[in-house]
């Protein structure tokens, strides 16, 4: 009865044979011949590197990858080849430009750090002062000071918000949560024109180091809350309930049961934050003079801090003020480093258990 | 119908009423709760006073501007001067020009986000994507004003020289002609240094959405039958096409409001549009407007920018609130 069969097998079908050695030739045909004719054609052409790129290299390495996949799969293999190119093409590009940034600031910057450019001041520095004297130790200072008071501030207000989110039944969470993602596209610019608005120009206060804290609450709030929220979210519910039914009040129960248990997420959610505003420049602009020598005073007189450095030199433009801003950025994206590696550490010990996502 | 009390709990209550029905679901009773949920609610609701603080300060201040100029002509026109009489402050330019800037950013920026993330959810040994995981996040927190630095020092000289070419070979076509010669800070420029920016934004909120997909729709898939591309295609893209563009609309309106990355790369021109020569070195963002205005600007010329304020916020407002809104539509395993 083989007529109750649709289709009969074809003949040359053979699906249990191994492709191994096919794909692993035509892979390094593929990687390899169009690289070597895209080398041959850029140097002996001298030709442009980007130009060579994009009209010899990729056409070649598209038939290429087309003709890989024809010749392992069949003809529905083409498109697979041709996926497979556009991908690692992109994907190479993107990291390269990546990867140009952290190292043009990391080569650049390293030359011009120091030690005395880690605590000296910018007195009597202009742009055009060489390297052997001034460095950006008021900038490093008033970068902690800024950040600090923004973060003594905005931390208890922010897992405050998250606690509202998380433990209680409001009726208007759906709102805040709305308000906060509309806070975290808030753009920088206009949270300093917040401040400047609302407490320089009505006269209450000149530019100081305690109004640029002040603009940037609204820019950490969200980044912290939302880290924190997901994070109490992550601590199961039998928790809180048997600290409840064993008669805790719900005070004790979140500060000793819920809060130790999303500690490590909560612990990634202030260390994001830092990360968020420690580089923000343009409010820092508007609202605090940028001060060439050391203050440590928040209250009184101008306050440098490491992006409002490196944009001042920017400005300036002669070519010791680049190799300054270029120091300062390296410090500034060590500082950024050490958060995120800290905020990857404290998350990796997440103690509330997450629900399991299959994953490949 | 009199229900007597026989718990002990319930002896206690006075005997002559009905005891009355608790809910299971009863309000905090001790002042201790009672201050610790106000104090919740008072964080929770701080954010309404905090939105509503800045609109109301910004309005207060912008609402001169906003007078004297005409809401529609302060938005649409063209002009901005200080030194004219009466002066004119309109910022239709420089709006265009951020919305030219964000778009094109995020056009160049789209595809590189989607391959990247690709490749590391679906292509790449475990070990090289954690690695990549890493390096994508650690990219989306570098600040926008070391992009910047690197924008002028390292990439604007590469990518005016690669303006150059793309207008030598298809100067025919009107978007890439160039009739002064000149492509440094042009806004070509600014849309590359804002994608730099932006790419690793979108790809780390791709790869959320890619990893965790759900596995058995691509088995189900290939055992169908069906290839990397077809899947890619017809299976991963549906299913993740709308955490894709709410990732893509919060990079737009991060790439709308971004000051410092593109203040030192594009040129601003106040007077006339610049509607498509991307190559030419004239442009607008608003938010370098600012900027560039702020410390010599007077009274009015202040009232301008901070009206250039309420602008920018009433507009990422408007593409945050649609991005969000998309995401979590597009995340239901993410219940509010």
């Amino acid at each position: 009865m083989t007529d109750t069969l649709a289709q009969p097998r074809p003949k040359n079908a053979a699906p249990w044979e191994k492709l191994g050695s096919r794909v692993r030739f035509a892979s390094w045909i593929t990687s390899l011949v169009p690289a070597a004719i895209f080398v041959a054609a850029w140097l002996g052409l001298q030709l442009d590197f980007m130009a060579a790129l994009l009209t010899i290299f990729l056409p070649i390495q598209l038939a290429f990858g087309a003709w890989a996949g024809f010749y392992s799969y069949g003809r529905k293999g083409v498109n697979d080849g041709l996926l497979m190119v556009v991908t690692f093409f992109f994907s190479t590009f993107v990291l390269v430009l990546l990867a140009s940034v952290i190292w043009s600031v990391i080569s650049e910057g390293a030359a011009a750090l120091s030690p005395h450019f880690i605590y000296q001041n910018n007195r009597y520095i202009t742009g055009t002062t060489g390297l052997e004297i001034g460095g950006a130790g008021h900038a490093i200072l008033g970068s902690v000071i800024i950040t600090g008071i923004t973060t003594v501030i905005t931390v208890p207000l922010a897992i405050a918000t998250a606690v509202y989110l998380t433990e209680t039944r409001d009726g208007a969470r759906g709102v805040v949560r709305t308000l906060l993602q509309a806070l975290a596209g808030l753009p920088s610019v206009v949270a300093g024109l917040f401040i400047y608005s609302m407490l320089i120009v009505s006269g209450w206060s000149s530019q100081v180091g305690v109004m640029a804290s002040l603009s940037l609450i609204p820019l950490m709030l969200p980044t912290i809350s939302r880290v924190a929220e997901e994070s109490l979210r992550l601590v199961p519910s039998e928790l809180r309930n048997g600290a409840l039914a064993l008669g805790a009040p719900s005070y004790k129960a979140f500060f000793m049961v819920t809060l130790p248990a999303a500690k490590s997420g909560i612990v990634t959610a202030v260390l994001l934050g830092v990360a968020r505003i420690i580089g923000e420049t343009a409010p820092l602009i508007l609202t605090a003079v940028i001060a060439n020598e050391t203050n440590a005073n928040p209250l009184a007189g101008g306050m440098a801090t490491l992006p409002t450095y490196i944009y001042n030199f920017l400005y300036l433009g002669d070519a010791t003020s680049l190799q300054r801003a270029w120091g300062a950025a390296l410090v500034l994206l060590i500082f950024v480093g050490i958060l995120f590696v800290g905020a990857r550490v404290a998350s990796a010990t997440r103690v509330g258990s997450k629900p399991k996502r299959r994953k490949k | 119908m009199e229900i007597q009390p026989t718990d002990s709990t319930l002896e206690n209550m006075s005997n002559d009423v009905a005891p009355k029905r608790l809910k299971l679901r009863s309000k905090p009773s001790r002042t201790a709760d009672k201050v610790f949920f106000a104090v919740a609610k008072a964080a929770g609701y701080s954010s309404f006073v905090l939105v509503a603080a800045i609109l109301f300060f910004l309005m207060l201040r912008a609402w001169p501007a906003f007078e004297s100029q005409g809401v529609v002509n302060f938005i649409f026109g063209a002009g901005w001067n200080s030194t004219t009489d009466p002066q004119i402050f309109h910022l239709g330019p420089m709006l265009y020009g951020s919305l030219l800037i964000a778009a094109i950013g995020v056009a160049l920026a789209v595809p590189m986000a989607i391959s990247i993330s690709y490749f590391i959810s679906f292509i790449a040994p475990e070990r090289l994507a954690k690695v990549a995981t890493v390096v994508v996040d650690l990219l989306a927190a570098i600040p926008s004003i070391v992009i910047g630095l690197w924008g002028l020092g390292v990439f604007s000289p590469v990518a005016a020289e690669w303006g150059r070419m793309l207008s030598e070979a298809l100067g025919f076509i009107p978007i890439f002609s160039n009739a002064v010669d000149i492509f440094l800070r042009s806004p070509f420029i600014a849309s590359l240094v804002i994608a730099v920016m932006i790419v690793p934004i979108i790809a780390s909120i791709t790869r959320e959405i890619f990893s965790q997909m759900d596995q058995e729709i691509i088995k189900g898939a290939m055992a169908l039958g069906g290839t990397r591309e077809s899947i890619f295609r017809k299976v991963i893209l549906p299913t993740a096409s709308g955490g894709i563009v709410g990732g893509v609309l919060l990079a737009l309106g991060r790439a709308m409001g971004e000051t410092v990355a593109i203040f030192f790369v594009l040129n601003l021109t106040f007077d006339d549009f610049n509607w498509f020569k991307i190559l030419e070195p004239s442009g607008g963002a608003v938010a370098s407007l600012v900027l560039a205005r702020f410390n010599e600007a007077l009274d009015t010329e202040l009232s301008a920018l901070l009206a250039a304020g309420v602008v920018l916020f009433v507009v990422t407002l408007i593409v945050n609130t649609i991005a969000s809104y998309i995401v979590a539509k597009a995340q239901p395993w993410r219940k509010l």
